[in-house]
């Protein structure tokens, strides 16, 4: 057995912390993206007990609705952004006019067939509108990557965080400080509570429709220029925020950002040193972990539905 | 004899006559293969509903069950030269063993959370196909399933294979409705109901429901052998999550807690895709909306659906 | 008293929901073939002790003894195996299912066809079902539901439905019955029959516990009445002696003013 002179072992060990922390680099990328659907999830079911299996198609169109503002028509960035994720909320708002509220025994079964049904027609409308090839845009800005111990961080990750950042800065400002958000949390913990005080509940549900829904838009829009955006892909996105969002605990805003972080995180690691091809099965394996030791999630009481 | 089970006679009687009447009149091999489809997807409603409208427990991963029967005979008899008819009881007692397994902690939870459980499940069973490649061929799929034969039989011509198809199809109804009109079977309509009640009434609801869940595991496996000797090449895509809420779907439209809303879900479900490439690209467009329609205004399925408003307009002429 | 072996024995049983000691140091027995009442204000824990003895929560501390055996840790199914029958507050029946049915299902641990037996249908399936079916129509005789077997129970007036939930946990054969409240929701008329039917039950050597807010049932029909206060007991005896007890009366009066949620 050769052993190994000591300056190359720590030359190893200092490429294996450049490639964790390279890794760490992109878990945490995703994780933010993980985390904005997951609160698009959560928000959701937090103020109409629904879970929308159509939110990843709203990615899907803040994706591809940007490939088209920002990839073909050059619109500047805060324009194109605004106007996806607006064209995204307006999608959200008219299937909740025109299918959710249209139903009268609003049954988890019945609900999830609907929003699955959503999520087809969507899908189809999305192949109609940009069909069926794969797009990319350029990076928000062409600034060259951080370095950063020797591993690298793209503008589009430091974007992506950034904005992140904001819209959940944000989001926890509307919540805590806003007349409209204090009442949309009055009607999330009692629908009757709110009405009699006055709080128009129809008008909070359509409410958490628009900025669910935008929030899935804002998704699309951050990892646009980091994938290649088709309509196909949001089964999948949608699917693992999800999953993000009951590891950290349903309907808790907080529970979706460590959610989203954690599976980012490990999802990333779990290319890096297991296998890339199982990279899909992190986000389930956990999932099913969480469900079976703490249903509540990480954040929330172990209360959950357990018989 | 009471005349629920005179009734069921008849109704089982004439079915068996339809199947080898259809058997044998259609000349037309496309129609042929797609009743023979339409028997596979309705073994996958039936056994899903004995789960879901029966005891009342959804599963969003079910696909992962009729993969394993297609994957379980298309490994045995091609990577071990098993024949199929050894393959059979074992792609089924395999999918049983994976439900027995994984049902004991998921069926602790319910509604969304059981929901949510099965999924995971399901993705991860696909996931495993997909990527464990010398094995499952991986995402390019399983190529060779041999033809089935039994003895001087070859089940490679369209007639045959319907008929073997149809014949389980048969058996599987007349075994579901035993169980329906059984102990076991109130037993778990009343889990459906009621599940505190159901177990302060005496019926150990856990086991029930794993009895249950592992009984609709073993008929999507039995689709699955089905499946993959009719097409003989089976990808991963075909037991994706998708797959999944087509079952679910096909339970659901047809009617929840109906034999015969099993049959006309997947018969829906299979001929719609049918008819719609006449739309082409709006194909899927035309597709969700249909489901959603359904949903929206017929939510207990079109069985009762329809009755109800057949009811209705029954009660509005009495007035 | 008598020297019979108690049917069921409450011994020192403790039982606390987070913060809140919601039964503290609960001791009495049950006589076989009596009526014992188990009266008390709202939160006094009464079917807090209902959930211990069915077997819904664990007891925390203390030990309760059913036939000569201890039931800590069974399943309530298994209770109902042993004997061990009850009733719900709010009314639980399978509503989608006719009452037939519904007293079909009650005899679930008496008979023992099980996926096997149904789907291959053994010859003593029939006999079996043929049996079950006899003794659901003459449990719906002796409630006085008889003509009513093929109605949807969810379908049922409330009071036939409160008859119908008693019928079905008699339907398991039980040697204990638990009733919560089963006069809530009946007119005075149907409240009697009721008192009548307890009695009649009795009557069949069913031992009854009956959680019960009308007072003039309960002490009509009981044989021993147990007291609870904030989850203490505060009183045990005849009818008689707990109606003349000060504590009682302060119980009562003293809570009447100030609603406690049960």
């Amino acid at each position: 057995m050769e052993l190994i002179p000591w300056p190359e072992l720590h030359a190893m060990d200092q490429s294996i912390m450049q490639e964790i922390l390279q890794y760490l680099f992109s878990g945490i990328t995703n994780g933010a993206i993980y985390a904005v659907i997951a609160i698009g999830f959560s928000m959701l079911y937090n103020s109409t007990d629904l879970i929308n299996f159509a939110h990843g198609e709203f990615v899907m169109l803040g994706s591809l609705c940007m490939v088209t503002f920002f990839g073909s028509m050059h619109l500047p960035l805060v324009p194109a952004i605004i106007l996806t994720i607006i064209c995204v909320a307006i999608a959200g708002l008219v299937f909740e006019r025109l299918a959710i509220r249209s139903v009268k025994h609003p049954e988890p079964i019945v609900l999830i067939i609907i929003t699955v049904g959503a999520s087809i027609f969507l899908r189809g409308l999305g192949m109609i509108i940009w069909g069926k090839d794969a797009y990319s845009i350029p990076s928000f800005s062409s600034h060259p990557p951080l370095d950063i111990a020797g591993a690298k961080l793209l503008s589009q990750s430091i974007w992506i965080i950034v904005i992140f950042l904001v819209a959940s800065v944000g989001l926890q400002l509307f919540y805590k400080k806003t007349l409209t958000g204090k009442a949309m949390e009055a009607n999330a913990i009692s629908k009757r509570a709110a009405w009699i005080v006055g709080i128009p509940s129809k008008l909070m549900v359509m409410l958490a429709f628009g900025l669910s829904t935008a929030m899935g838009g804002l998704a699309g829009v951050i990892i646009a220029p980091i994938t290649m955006s088709s309509y196909d892909m949001g089964t999948m996105l949608g699917l693992k925020g999800f999953c993000a969002a009951m590891l950290g605990g349903l309907g808790s805003l907080w529970g979706a950002l460590i959610g989203g972080f954690l599976l980012g995180i490990l999802e990333a690691l779990g290319v890096g040193f297991v296998s890339s091809g199982l990279k899909d099965a992190t986000a389930f394996v956990l999932l099913l972990f969480i469900l079976y030791v703490r249903p509540g999630g990480i954040i929330s009481s172990a209360d959950a539905n357990r018989f | 004899m009471n005349n629920h089970q005179t009734r069921n006679r008849i109704c089982y009687a004439v079915f068996s006559l339809l199947i080898i009447l259809a058997g044998y009149t259609i000349e037309n091999p496309y129609y042929i293969q797609v009743l023979t489809f339409i028997g596979i997807n309705t073994l996958l409603a039936l056994g899903l509903n004995m789960l879901m409208g029966y005891a009342g427990q959804i599963s969003l991963g079910h696909a992962a069950f009729f993969g394993i029967g297609a994957y379980g005979t298309a490994i045995l008899t091609v990577h071990y030269n098993l024949s199929p008819w050894l393959a059979l009881p074992a792609a089924i007692a395999a999918a049983m063993i994976v439900a027995y397994i994984v049902g004991i902690p998921t069926l602790k939870l319910s509604g969304y959370y059981l929901g949510m459980g099965t999924l995971g499940f399901g993705m991860i069973v696909n996931i495993l196909f997909r990527e464990w490649s010398s094995v499952t061929g991986g995402a390019s799929g399983f190529i060779g399933i041999p033809t089935l034969e039994l003895g001087p039989v070859s089940f490679s011509s369209g007639r045959n294979y319907f008929f073997l198809v149809w014949g389980f199809v048969l058996t599987s109804f007349i075994i579901c409705q035993r169980i329906i009109d059984s102990r076991i079977g109130r037993a778990l309509r009343a889990i459906h109901d009621g599940e505190k009640a159901a177990s302060a009434v005496g019926v150990d609801t856990r086991k029930l429901k794993l009895q249950v869940f592992v009984l609709s595991a073993a008929f999507s496996a039995l689709a699955g052998f089905l499946y993959a000797h009719l097409v003989f090449f089976i990808s991963p895509g075909t037991f994706s999550f998708i797959a999944s809420i087509r079952m679910v779907t096909m339970v659901v439209i047809g009617g929840m807690a109906s034999i015969w809303g099993s049959l006309l879900g997947a018969s829906l479900l299979t001929l719609l895709p049918e008819w719609l490439h006449a739309f082409s690209e709006f194909e899927m467009v035309v597709y969700g909306l249909i489901l959603m329609i359904v949903m929206i205004f017929l939510p207990r399925g079109l069985t009762r659906g329809l009755l109800d408003i057949y009811e209705r307009a029954n009660k509005k002429n009495d007035h | 008293m008598t020297t019979e072996l108690p049917l069921l024995e409450i011994k020192t049983v403790f039982k606390a929901f987070g913060g809140v000691q919601a039964l503290s140091d609960i001791t009495f027995s049950l006589n076989p073939g009596s009526i014992t009442g188990l009266i008390g204000p709202n939160g006094a824990g009464k079917t807090t002790l209902f959930n211990l003895i069915s077997g819904v929560f664990p007891v925390d501390k203390g030990k309760i003894v059913f036939s000569g055996t201890g039931i800590k840790n069974k399943k309530p199914h298994t209770l109902v195996d042993i004997g061990i029958s009850r009733t719900f507050q709010n009314v639980e029946l399978f509503e989608s299912m006719t009452v037939l049915e519904n007293i079909l299902v009650g005899q679930h641990t008496r008979t023992r066809c099980g996926m096997w037996g149904s789907i291959l249908r053994f010859p003593w399936v029939a006999g079996e079902e043929k049996k079950a079916h006899q003794f659901a129509m003459e449990l719906l005789d002796f409630v006085g539901l008889n003509g009513h077997a093929d109605k949807t129970s969810g379908d049922l007036p409330f009071g036939w439905q409160r008859l119908l939930e008693i019928a079905r946990a008699l339907a398991s054969r039980p040697k204990l019955l638990l009733l919560d409240e089963p006069a809530a929701g009946l007119n005075i008329v149907e409240t009697m029959q009721l008192g009548d039917l307890i009695k009649k039950i009795r009557e069949q050597g069913v031992t009854v516990l009956l959680v019960e807010h009308d007072m003039s049932l309960t002490m009509e029909i009981s044989d021993w009445i147990v007291v609870l206060d904030q989850g203490e007991k505060i009183a045990q005896g005849t009818p008689r002696t707990v109606q003349a007890d000060e504590k009682v009366i302060a119980a009562y009066l003293g809570t009447a003013g100030k609603k406690t949620e049960d």
